[in-house]
């Protein structure tokens, strides 16, 4: 598999028929025609979604009975939340210790607000 | 306190936050290497390298130092500085450890380049009042992640979806 999987994943997602697709088999496996009734789509156009999500390995089709339904893997999109996830994560703890950081590093102002009426003797 | 993150119609990760500190300060703790080696990264982590030549063209290297001793180097180029407003730099992340290539690209062939790891980030510091808003845009190099980003993005917010799909596959 010489295409980047994160990518492909990516493109996968992308379309709206197909993350309705997607969230319809969240709740168990399918046939193609049950996937197709709701989309008021024929099923050759619902099968060309279903072989993209399939490339990506969204979803598996079974080869041993003859309706082939259709089941939803849930591994790439955990891969896809798990780096966006790690991404918010960086940045969320970074930004969190830059604050901590710049406020040890300007004490003074605030001390000196803060000091003021301490200071003040009779 | 609070961080907001989208994907922006220039199918960017964007990451905000109001800082409160004056914008110079802002802006040298991100072009200090000494400053910066105290706040990069998750918590726990630290930097036992931290090298940065900030000018157009100059490299910069950062280890950063996981609890568990695991090194992330990240290394990449400055294109753009305007201080002290702006901050364009490249990232990239092919010296990762190999467990963060294989979570971000499974199933590469050995010693392929993960695009995933190249990045163009560009950082605004905007002054408010005397507190700095800090805005940090991240672009994938890889022409392929962009454009699956693009297509999400036309839809909807693509993270907001995947929120969405893994909320239904926990059910």
């Amino acid at each position: 598999m010489s295409l980047d999987h994160l990518s492909t994943t990516f493109a996968a997602l992308a379309d709206p028929t197909r993350r309705a697709i997607l969230a319809r088999l969240a709740s168990g496996e399918t046939s193609v025609t049950e996937l197709a009734a709701p989309f008021e789509m024929t099923t050759p156009a619902i099968t060309k979604h279903l072989k993209v999500l399939e490339r990506a390995g969204l979803i598996t089709r079974s080869r041993q009975a003859q309706w082939r339904p259709c089941r939803l893997e849930a591994k790439p999109l955990h891969e896809v939340a798990d780096f966006v996830e790690q991404y918010r994560r960086f940045w969320e703890q970074s930004l969190n210790r830059l604050e901590d950081y710049l406020r040890k590093l300007q004490p003074k102002g605030k001390k000196n607000v803060r000091k003021k009426p301490a200071r003040k003797k009779p | 306190m609070t961080t907001s993150q989208s994907a922006s119609d220039d199918h960017e990760f964007v990451i905000t936050r109001i800082i409160n500190a004056p914008r110079a300060l802002v802006f040298k703790a991100w072009t200090d290497p000494k400053q910066m080696a105290q706040w990069w990264g998750p918590k726990g982590f630290t930097n036992p390298v931290c090298e940065m030549d900030v000018r157009p063209g100059g490299a910069h290297r950062i280890v950063m130092r996981g609890p568990d001793g695991t090194d992330y180097p990240i290394k990449g180029i400055y294109r753009e500085i305007v201080k002290p407003e702006r901050l364009v730099m490249t990232l990239d992340c092919s010296e990762h450890p190999e467990a963060w290539h294989d979570m971000v690209k499974p199933n590469r062939k050995k010693g392929e380049r993960n695009p995933v790891g190249e990045m163009l980030q560009t950082v605004t510091f905007e002054d408010q009042g005397g507190k700095t808003k800090l805005t940090i845009r991240t672009r994938f190099i890889s022409v392929a992640i962009r454009d699956a980003m693009v297509k999400m993005s036309m839809t909807e917010g693509w993270s907001q979806s995947l929120e969405r799909l893994e909320a239904l596959l926990a059910k």
